[in-house]
């Protein structure tokens, strides 16, 4: 059993050697699909990022009346950080917040004037609520409106971008689901070709299958090379693919955090490296195998 | 050793390969079958390694009946017979080495054994210096002569040959012949479809006419002729 095992990766690896511009074209229609199938998996990766950086810029702040002892504020956000949606509540004093005003206005001295005027902090205390989705910021409105702190509220900001965030959440989805199709339908057709090419490499070995029964040669030992063969495609269209994107990635490096600055393409890719690597190798081997397996069978009269 | 019982061929369009044909060829044996093109020589020699079934009647093998054997077993029934052809069946990116030894990988056949048969039986065949040559590096003389080691090498009961003079000068015919005598006198069945006069008339063996699928002359010590 071992024996055959290892004759039959041998005589595949020989096949894809001997097998000369067959094999080049094999590996090109592969490379080619899973380059493409990878370049989509990326760009839907980069807008999923985009999409998460862009979140995070969206949160809700509640202020609390000037009367609220701090007490009730942080039995308020020890509430609010019980819910599943709640990713973040952060605690904004009121000394904090003037801190931070003072720090925005440094360059304004009339402002600065007019707050010493007055002598007393006139901000409030806050809490900012970050949600883990754009879309659940509804929901953790619906939680302010009903909370047991309520009269203690002196007023929600509901973050003024938020509108401009939901129809940008929309465009994102919609990049990841034109995506996501994309790279099915690629898959679909990549499927096709490569099915084709292999069937027209063990169309040329015809002959070599009808000699291979002839000498005895039994139905496994005669299909397994053929599926070693179509596998070493696989992973060799991967490899080749997987330089060629870093290359891509490498080059278009500058045009690229130019246009979306807050995400680095190379950097994700590098970061994502074992998953597009092995999704390939995934990928192209189940279609080597696949195409190989149904391409020889016409051959050995089964 | 191989037995026909009343075997006729009838492919799809009524065309009828083979009618009727009763024959007998015991162990030791060296048949000719000649006849024209289309006379239903190679049906025959496809039915004994079980690449072609009768229509009707049944062929035996070593006393047992061909159709009772399972696809998973043909492979195995196959690797008891050596086959010759016209057109050589080489497997074109193997070397000589590697085309002999394949028959015998197929088996199981460890490493050692295979280094130690092959040569060995390429020596036998003339061609001791030729084992790394890609068949298309050699002539049609040793092609053939690389595909009667391959057919050898696992000592099997019978050679079927199916005109291996077809495409051979006469000088390389006559070796391929005295080939297949010298190992029909070793004591394995050889059995040779041709339609080479000179070559049938060689062997001066026994020799079964067949003519549009049928069997009409069976001399036991024939010579070549359509009657």
């Amino acid at each position: 059993m071992l024996l055959t095992i290892g004759r039959t990766i041998k005589g595949g690896w020989n096949n894809f050697f001997r097998n000369g511009y067959l094999s080049v074209a094999a590996v090109s229609v592969m490379l080619l699909s899973l380059f493409i199938i990878s370049a989509l998996f990326i760009i839907v990766l980069t807008t999923d990022k985009i999409l998460e950086n862009i979140q995070d810029k969206v949160n809700v702040s509640v202020f609390f009346k000037a009367s609220t002892s701090e007490e009730t504020i942080l039995r308020a956000k020890e509430d609010l950080e019980n819910y599943s949606e709640i990713k973040t509540v952060e605690y904004i004093t009121k000394e904090k917040a003037l801190e931070n005003f003072k720090k925005n206005s440094a360059g304004e001295p009339v402002i600065i004037q007019s707050l010493e005027e007055i002598g007393e902090n006139p901000l409030l205390s806050y809490l900012v609520i970050q949600a883990n989705d754009a879309n659940e910021y509804d929901v953790v409105g619906k939680y302010l409106e009903n909370a047991s702190f309520k009269s203690d509220i002196s007023r929600i900001n509901y973050g003024k971008n938020k509108e401009i965030i939901d129809r940008l959440n929309n465009i994102v989805a919609e990049v990841r689901r034109i995506g996501l199709g994309l790279a099915g339908l690629f898959s679909v057709i990549s499927l096709l070709i490569i099915f084709n090419t292999v069937r027209i490499t063990i169309y040329t070995h015809r002959k070599e299958v009808e000699v291979m029964r002839l000498v005895g040669a039994s139905n496994t030992y005669i299909r397994l090379p053929f599926i070693f063969e179509g596998i070493i495609y696989g992973v060799v269209s991967s490899i080749i693919s997987m330089l060629l994107l870093f290359v891509a990635l490498k080059t278009s490096q500058g045009f690229t955090n130019r246009l979306i600055p807050s995400v680095n393409m190379l950097s994700l890719y590098l970061s994502n490296f074992a998953l597009i690597f092995g999704m390939q190798i995934l990928i192209g081997a189940f279609l080597g195998t696949v195409s190989s397996w149904f391409a020889v069978r016409k051959y050995l009269k089964i | 050793m191989i037995k026909f019982d009343k075997v006729s061929k009838i492919y799809r369009d009524d065309y009828i390969a083979l009618q009727d044909i009763n024959l007998e060829i015991k162990a030791g044996e060296f048949v000719s079958i000649v006849g024209q093109s289309g006379a239903g020589k190679s049906t025959i020699l496809k039915m004994i390694y079980a690449e072609e079934t009768p229509t009707d009647g049944q062929v035996f093998f070593d006393k047992k009946p061909l159709d009772s054997i399972s696809r998973k077993r043909i492979s195995e029934h196959r690797r008891s017979i050596g086959t010759v052809f016209q057109d050589f069946k080489l497997l074109p990116k193997k070397t000589a080495f590697e085309n002999v030894a394949y028959a015998l990988e197929v088996c199981g056949i460890s490493k050692a054994k295979i280094f130690e048969d092959v040569p060995q039986i390429l020596e036998i065949v003339g061609l001791g210096d030729r084992q790394d040559e890609f068949p298309h590096e050699l002539s049609g003389g040793e092609q053939q002569r690389v595909a009667m080691a391959r057919a050898l090498i696992h000592k099997p009961l019978v050679i079927i040959a199916d005109e291996p003079t077809g495409n051979l000068d006469p000088v390389s015919s006559l070796e391929i012949m005295q080939l297949l005598l010298k190992i029909n006198k070793l004591g394995t069945t050889v059995i040779l479809a041709s339609h080479d006069r000179d070559i049938v008339n060689k062997a001066a063996r026994r020799v079964v006419v067949l003519e549009k699928g049928r069997i009409i002359c069976d001399d036991e010590k024939g010579k070549y002729k359509i009657c």
